[in-house]
């Protein structure tokens, strides 16, 4: 019983024999790239990639709702890679324009 | 006019979430064209990585997907051309592409 479902979720027409399968699927890699980077000091970071993939990410949750069938995969992937982004902007953000006061402040 | 009117009305036009999910993705494409000034330093190997094999992909998804969609592909082989020029940019400057006998031996 066990492997028949198997098999029916092998041969399904979006399954991993398909691209509609590893696509979506290797699109965790940005996020999982993105995470990695959260080591990188944010001077390193880059203000248009962290807003693509932000942007990107919110456009995409939309689409995946909005296609026939409705993609939860591609829903969670593009939810994670605007979660991500946002708080890769966010640090990037602080540390460009907050921590100037703090800087200033210790020059003085 | 009427190819006009035709691109607005078509089923994978600007009407439709169809259109605006490969235009979100060209977001990707126009942050890698702004980096590309960017020293190799600031670049993310993680990322632009990703973001290679990530459009590779994609460009066989959007070709089998139904409806087919060619602004999708059309994205993503731009993007994969400027990630992949980004890659060969910061694999240069960590001194990946060097012949082996110039190779600096504290090179990371």
């Amino acid at each position: 019983m066990a492997t028949s479902k198997l098999q029916a979720l092998w041969n399904h027409p979006a399954g991993p024999k398909t691209i509609h399968f590893w696509a979506p699927t290797f699109k965790w890699g940005i996020s999982i790239a993105n995470i990695a980077d959260f080591a990188k000091p944010p001077e390193k970071l880059s203000y248009p990639q962290q807003f693509a993939v932000t942007a990107t990410g919110i456009i995409w949750s939309r689409y995946s709702m909005v296609i026939t069938p409705k993609n939860w995969n591609l829903f969670s992937v593009n939810l994670a890679m605007a979660g991500t982004g946002l708080y890769q902007l966010s640090r990037k953000i602080r540390h460009d324009y907050f921590n100037e006061e703090e800087t200033a402040a210790l020059k003085e | 006019m009427a190819l006009f009117k035709a691109f607005i009305n078509s089923p994978v036009g600007p009407k439709t979430t169809h259109f605006w999910g490969p235009v979100s993705n060209l977001g990707f494409f126009i942050a890698g064209v702004a980096d590309m000034k960017k020293p190799p330093e600031m670049l993310s190997g993680n990322m632009t990585g990703v973001l290679c094999v990530y459009s590779a992909l994609f460009m066989r998804f959007a070709w089998m997907v139904r409806p087919r969609n060619h602004m999708l592909l059309a994205s993503h082989a731009l993007n994969e051309s400027v990630q992949l020029y980004q890659l060969s940019r910061w694999a240069k400057g960590k001194g990946y592409l060097q012949p082996k006998e110039d190779k600096a031996p504290s090179s990371t």
